[in-house]
């Protein structure tokens, strides 16, 4: 399997915390990955891991067959990945405007295309554009987080808990968008909204204390309660 | 009246300088998080760069291009010898700044001196204008203006160029700039030579200004901008023009009235904005 | 610092070598070597009470002149008054302590609270304005020009004093080495290792800041009162941004975190004044000896953050290959 993604046995410290302990995983392109589990179990650290915002010390990240290991964080951003941190990330006394300028590199014919599209699928973001990042609500913000890190040539999305203190409804909202942008670009999601990511994901891995302990298809998760009990805590 | 008017272009002035020294180190704590304890010594060398060159060639003005050429010098040594090495470690950056400050004044009054040299305005802005009974002084309304262009080149530079929005970015949130595929290391290195050149700038208009330079200049006006910069917010330019004005214009009254105090005044200010309110008294969120 | 074996060594040697100054003077006395040693000792005093708030807790203070200068004018101001008996000097020291431990209370509980680089600014200001206010307050403290006083007719032979500040230093030296290895001690080590962990673990830092804060203020203070002393005289220098340098001086080169690394550092640095200061007869370039070690310090904080004595703590670790590091989660734990 060709994956777009794949981090083998990657470990990561910060300061003197040994976080990741032995994270493997292949993301396999057009597809949306889910990563599970508890909280504090090493989820954001490895988005950040795979960003080089927290650079891993042993083991492999390696995209489109290339290893990433050691570069700068924005090196690795131009090579076509995108971060949606948890705390979205939004420059809150610059505009709308400005936080997507602040994205693009270049107004090339491509990227003005990436960003009609992604305005269309969060309409609120043109109504707010000349307002200051910091006046929107909680899934607007989440909305410009994901429309800033696509609107580049990104091949690959990761996205850190966009549910995370969203009203039901604007849930759905998010996740649906999410739906829409899997058709353009490969995700990898944590989620600890299990509901909302079983309806979009297509393979998970579940990262317990630093490692990632299991995985399978989305389908093994929606079906098996035992397995979602055992893992998840949940019915 | 003219006593009051008197003070208070004394104070503008002496506030436009301060916010020269002052911007540069705003904009590198707030996007760098450092606190440049040296920024006196890039302030000390200019003056003496720029005045060294001004009585040499007896052009104010090759001075203070010459003052500029030295801050923007020493600003790339800075960054990229003594701030970048130990980056991240703030415990390090503190000490290791302070440490360059000596140096840099140290090797200042190796090359030209421990003693004071005194310097005087060019011969057009020497004097004063006559307006009424008040008698405005050339070089103070000179500096005036200086200071306000440069605010209005920073606004603007800020406001409206892809590079001033990645700065603004950037004292919002280093790391999404560089999500965001931006090399913010580059960004630092631009900005440090720029606050540098800002403060050798001022130590050049300061030199005439003040009579004399001497190789302690660097220290007594870092306080001031020390100061400034916490009253005016870290990263606010506008804060920091505001700040200075204030600071300029107690310092200015301070020192006729009750001169003992004017330092201890402006501490008192530091001190409590620091505790009531540590973004800045300028600050645009509560 | 944890009771390791590099410590009780160093405790040892410190001992020794300290046993060899009580004798070194009857055996060979020069005048000059006498006074430059009580020097030695008095900076050793003021550079351990640095590290406390450096090394161990963490703390970057730019005003540690502050308490220095306390005692000094302290002593200076009561013996200039009063009859100057032994009993009139240590109450004068006292007083100083006590005026530093109050100020550095008061100042800490306000600003220590603060991120490092403002409190670093703060005590830089603070410090200035003491300095200022000195120069100012010419009644008491007769400026820049300072004043003479007479000291005990104990102290009138160099010999009683070089004694008495070896045996202070001593003193102070394993008194700080008990106040660091309580649990105490233990969790200011924890804090400097990471304020937040401390924090999250239940420890209110401010409160452990503070003690931290008084302890080198306080032993600030004694050394500023044996340095008045020593010369008989004192003037506003003693509240310089000279002063606080030379402390930064000594316990980075010499080693921040160790406790022996300042002693290392004050004589090091000393000794390298008085020398300097010897050939400057010979080339006005010894006179600036500061730039010298204003490079030495840069090169040290860059790659020999541990000092001398970190580095070969470090050295002897490696060839013994042992691992005698414990995280501050155990040392916290423990404590």
């Amino acid at each position: 399997m060709n994956s777009l993604l794949s981090l083998k046995n990657v470990e990561t410290y910060i300061d003197q915390y040994h976080i990741l302990q032995d994270i493997s995983f292949e993301v396999p392109a057009g597809e949306v990955t889910v990563l599970l589990g508890r909280n504090g179990a090493g989820k954001t650290t490895t988005l950040r891991t795979i960003m080089g915002l927290n650079p891993p010390t042993k083991g492999e990240v390696a995209f489109k067959g290339a290893i990433m290991n050691g570069l700068p964080p924005h090196d690795i951003a131009n090579k076509g990945i995108g971060y949606v941190p948890e705390d979205q990330g939004i420059f809150g006394e610059l505009t709308v405007e400005e936080n997507m300028k602040v994205a693009i590199k270049k107004e090339s014919d491509d990227v003005m295309e990436r960003m009609e599209w992604i305005l269309n699928l969060f309409p609120d973001l043109k109504t707010f554009w000349k307002k200051p990042g910091g006046l929107l609500s909680g899934g607007q913000k989440q909305m410009l987080s994901i429309a800033r890190a696509y609107v580049n040539e990104t091949e690959l999305l990761l996205i850190d808990e966009p549910s995370k203190g969203l009203a039901p409804i604007v849930v759905e909202k998010v996740m649906h968008s999410i739906q829409e942008m899997k058709q353009k670009t490969t995700i990898i999601l944590v989620e600890q909204n299990f509901l909302m990511a079983s309806q979009i994901g297509d393979s998970f891995y579940i990262i317990d204390d630093g490692r990632t302990v299991f995985n399978g298809r989305m389908q093994l998760l929606r079906e098996d309660e035992s397995l979602r009990r055992k893992y998840l805590g949940i019915a | 009246m003219e006593l009051f008017i008197n003070l208070t272009i004394n104070g503008l002035a002496t506030g436009m300088l301060i916010f020269l020294l002052a911007a540069g180190l705003t904009l590198i704590f707030g996007l760098m998080s450092v606190l440049n304890f040296a920024h006196g010594g890039l302030f000390a060398w200019g003056a003496y760069a720029g005045v060294w060159l001004y009585l040499l060639t007896n052009s104010f003005i090759a001075g203070i291009i010459g003052a500029i050429f030295m801050g923007i010098i020493l600003g790339f040594i800075t960054e990229k010898w003594i701030i970048q090495p130990v980056y991240g470690n703030h415990v390090q950056q503190i000490l290791i700044t302070l440490g360059f400050m000596i140096v840099l004044s140290e090797f200042l009054k190796v090359i030209w001196g421990p003693n004071q040299i005194a310097v005087t305005p060019p011969a057009y802005l020497t004097g004063s204008w006559e307006i009424g009974n008040i008698l405005i002084i050339k070089y103070r309304a000179f500096i005036i203006v200086v200071g306000l262009l440069m605010y209005a080149l920073i606004y603007y530079l800020l406001k409206h160029t892809k590079i001033g929005l990645i700065v603004r970015a950037g004292v919002i949130n280093k790391e999404m700039v560089q999500s965001l595929g931006i090399n913010i290391k580059r960004i630092f290195l631009y900005v440090f030579m720029a606050g540098a050149a800002m403060a050798a700038l001022s130590g050049m208009l300061i030199a005439p200004y003040a009579g004399v330079i001497h190789g302690n200049m660097g220290m007594e006006y870092a306080i001031l901008a020390f100061i400034v910069v916490v009253i005016g917010g870290m990263g606010n330019i506008t804060g920091s023009i505001l700040a200075a004005t204030l600071v300029g214009l107690i310092g200015s009254f301070m020192a006729y009235y009750v001169p003992e105090l004017s330092l201890a005044v402006n501490m008192l200010i530091m001190a409590v904005v620091l505790l009531v309110r540590p973004q800045g008294l300028f600050a645009l969120k509560g | 610092m944890r009771r390791n074996r590099f410590t009780d060594k160093e405790s040892l040697l410190f001992l020794i070598i300290g046993l060899a100054l009580f004798v070194f003077p009857f055996i060979y006395e020069d005048r000059s070597m006498l006074i430059l040693f009580t020097q030695i000792f008095i900076f050793a005093i003021f550079a351990m009470s640095y590290d406390i708030l450096l090394g161990f807790t963490g703390i970057v203070s730019f005003g540690h002149a502050m308490f220095f200068g306390i005692g000094a004018y302290c002593v200076s101001v009561m013996l200039k008054h009063y009859e100057p008996t032994m009993l009139l000097v240590t109450g004068a020291i006292i007083l100083g302590v006590l005026f530093s431990l109050i100020i550095s209370f008061v100042v800490g509980l306000m600003t220590l609270r603060l991120k490092s680089h403002y409190y670093a600014m703060l005590t830089l200001a603070l410090a200035g304005l003491f300095l200022v206010a000195a120069e100012k307050w010419r009644t008491l403290t007769y400026g820049n020009d300072g004043f003479t006083f007479r000291v005990p007719e104990f102290f009138h032979n160099r010999l009683h004093f070089y004694l008495v500040c070896l045996v202070l230093m001593i003193i102070v030296y394993f008194g700080l080495k008990r106040f660091i290895q309580s649990p105490l001690g233990r969790i200011l080590l924890a804090i400097k290792d990471n304020e937040q962990r401390a924090e999250s673990l239940g420890y209110q830092v401010l409160h452990y800041k503070i003690i931290a804060s008084i302890v080198a203020g306080g032993i600030a203070s004694l050394s500023g009162s044996l340095y008045a002393l020593s010369l008989r005289f004192v003037n506003t220098s003693v509240f310089t941004m000279d002063i606080t340098l030379d402390a930064l001086l000594m316990t980075i080169i010499g080693g921040v975190g160790t406790l022996i690394g300042p002693v290392l550092g004050a004589a090091i640095i000393e000794l390298a004044h008085h020398w300097l200061t010897g050939l400057a007869k010979v080339h006005w370039i010894f006179e600036r000896w500061l730039i010298l070690f204003g490079i030495v310090y840069i090169l040290a904080v860059m790659f020999f953050p541990n000092g001398i004595v970190g580095s070969v703590r470090k050295l002897v670790a490696k060839k013994g290959k042992k691992e005698d590091v414990s995280t501050s989660e155990n040392i916290v734990k423990e404590g």
